[in-house]
């Protein structure tokens, strides 16, 4: 029996790169060979893979190096302010103030799930050590910015969709909160699917990168599950965080305190 | 105090997306009084009825209702009082019964649905009790309007601000919902202001007539600017 322990990992070189990247060609290969005008933007993704990938690389190799929390918190802002722009982007509608009020939700749930995780749950000392807090803040962003996204595009789709339902029942005495409850819980509902579906199917159907990178960079296959399971929960204690933040700071906006139904200030995104 | 009128409004401006549509408006409805509200298409009666139930935000102007500035008691409150019914049905996809329900769940509500005062008052507008279990979304635009004038009158307000009631109905259908009205403010002293196309109509069923064309606000565009998002 191989201790796993043991196995060291491969390093890389730039010829097996070049060999990957020769992959890649099949995929150009098919692309003309059945007409599809797709080796251009092929081409382009794959550059964009490899530049992208390697200054992440540099950057994350000296952010580790220094160690500094100053630095961290630049990678940190960074990482931050493209969910944001992914997150509001994404849905069909829009309001003015949607993008601070998604940053705001993106910071506090991923921020506060991650901080706990490393401090509480898997102890790390210094608690911003970047190896483990940049990699799970990446985790749990990437996931929250999926989920304030599909909350924000079926809460507006719904307000707008529902309108004379909401307002008729304002107008027979509902607060806003008992007019918009259906609303804003299909919201949460809709953040939280992909979330709860990827719990279910965890292990089964699909094996998590980050597990997977942890056997392969030679970790014992039982500790990577153990890591693996601390994520999901601190994936879905993210999700849900951010769910309930961004459904209840629409809600604000979207309601006024006379308990009126703010449509106009819904629009369609143009772009 | 015998005075007082049960709404009383004054010198009201009412606008829609940034354009003034009507100004200098004042208004009283007493307990029991019926009160046609006329004006050419598009000239803001909507706009105006959504404003007076608090649905959007008057221009300017106070009202009053029962002496007291309306929603210093809370704006659920009010609108149990004064209930607005838009002139396209909005009803929830769900039973009829679950429809008219539905106002029996909020927290304002001070009685709890009785399944035979509904059937009786569904009654009043011509649909029999089948009409208890069917989706209320699958009937037709006539009944959807009667369905929603039933589930107004339900929860008993002091005043209801009917936006063109009749709108979908036929003669015969309007004829019952107009004898209804007329019955229901005699007899328990409910007010309405309505919203009406039809001068006639108007001169039938109601007391008086507040006309609008001489507080409409001159128009920087089109004639036909109308009120955005409110369905015609």
């Amino acid at each position: 029996m191989n201790d796993p322990s043991s196995v060291e990992l491969i390093q890389l070189d730039t010829a097996r790169l070049a060999l990957a990247a020769g992959m890649v060609t099949v995929a150009g290969a098919v692309s003309m060979a059945l007409r599809l005008k797709l080796e251009r933007q092929l081409a382009i993704g794959a550059v964009r893979t490899v530049v992208q990938l390697l200054l992440l690389g540099l950057v994350l190799r000296h952010v580790f190096e220094l160690q500094s929390v100053y630095a961290i918190a630049a990678v940190i802002a960074i990482m931050i302010a493209a969910a944001t722009r992914a997150a509001v982007t994404r849905p069909k509608r829009t309001f003015r103030g949607a993008a601070w009020r998604a940053g705001a939700t993106l910071v506090l749930s991923g921020i506060l799930t991650t901080v706990f995780v490393t401090t509480v749950v898997v102890g790390v000392r210094p608690w911003y050590q970047p190896q483990y807090l940049i990699p799970l803040l990446g985790m749990v962003l990437g996931n929250a910015l999926t989920a304030t996204a599909l909350c924000l595009d079926a809460l507006l789709e719904s307000l707008s969709e529902n309108r004379a339902e909401i307002e008729m029942e304002l107008a027979h005495g509902a607060t806003r909160w008992e007019a918009a409850r259906a609303s804003l819980a299909a919201a949460v509902h809709r953040g939280m699917i992909p979330i709860i579906n990827a719990m279910m199917v965890v292990g089964i159907v699909s094996l998590p990168g980050m597990m997977t990178g942890q056997i392969l960079a030679g970790a014992d296959p039982f500790e990577a599950v153990k890591y693996q399971i601390v994520v999901m929960f601190m994936l879905a204690a993210g999700v849900s965080a951010a769910c309930i933040m961004m459904v209840w700071l629409v809600y604000r906006h979207m309601f006024t305190d006379n308990h009126q139904l703010r449509c106009d200030a819904i629009a369609k995104r143009t772009t | 105090m015998a005075d007082m009128p049960l709404l009383d409004a004054r010198d009201l401006s009412a606008s829609a997306a940034g354009v003034t549509l009507i100004t200098g408006l004042d208004l009283q409805v007493a307990t029991g009084e019926l009160v046609a509200l006329t004006g050419p298409s598009g000239c803001g009666k909507t706009t105006l009825l959504r404003a007076l139930a608090g649905l959007i935000d008057l221009a300017g102007g106070e009202v009053y209702f029962r002496g007291a500035a309306r929603g210093a008691a809370g704006w659920p409150r009010f609108r149990r009082q004064v209930v607005l019914v838009q002139q396209k049905p909005a009803l929830l996809d769900d039973s009829v019964e679950a429809n008219l329900r539905r106002p029996f769940e909020y927290g304002v509500a001070e009685q709890s649905f009785s399944k035979e005062a509904a059937v009786e008052t569904l009654g009043n507008f011509g649909l029999t009790s089948s009409f208890m279990a069917q989706n209320a979304r699958a009937l037709s635009v006539g009944e959807q309007q009667r369905v929603c004038l039933a589930r107004a009158l339900l929860i008993q307000p002091a005043m209801l601000l009917l936006d063109e009631p009749t709108s979908a109905l036929d003669s015969r259908a309007r004829d019952m919902v107009e004898a209804l009205l007329g019955r229901v403010t005699r007899e328990h002293g409910l007010a309405a202001l309505v919203v009406l196309h039809d001068e006639h109509q108007a001169q039938r069923l109601c007391q008086r007539t507040v006309d609008l064309r001489p507080h409409l606000a001159p128009r920087p565009h089109t004639a036909d600017a109308a009120t955005p998002g409110v369905a015609r």
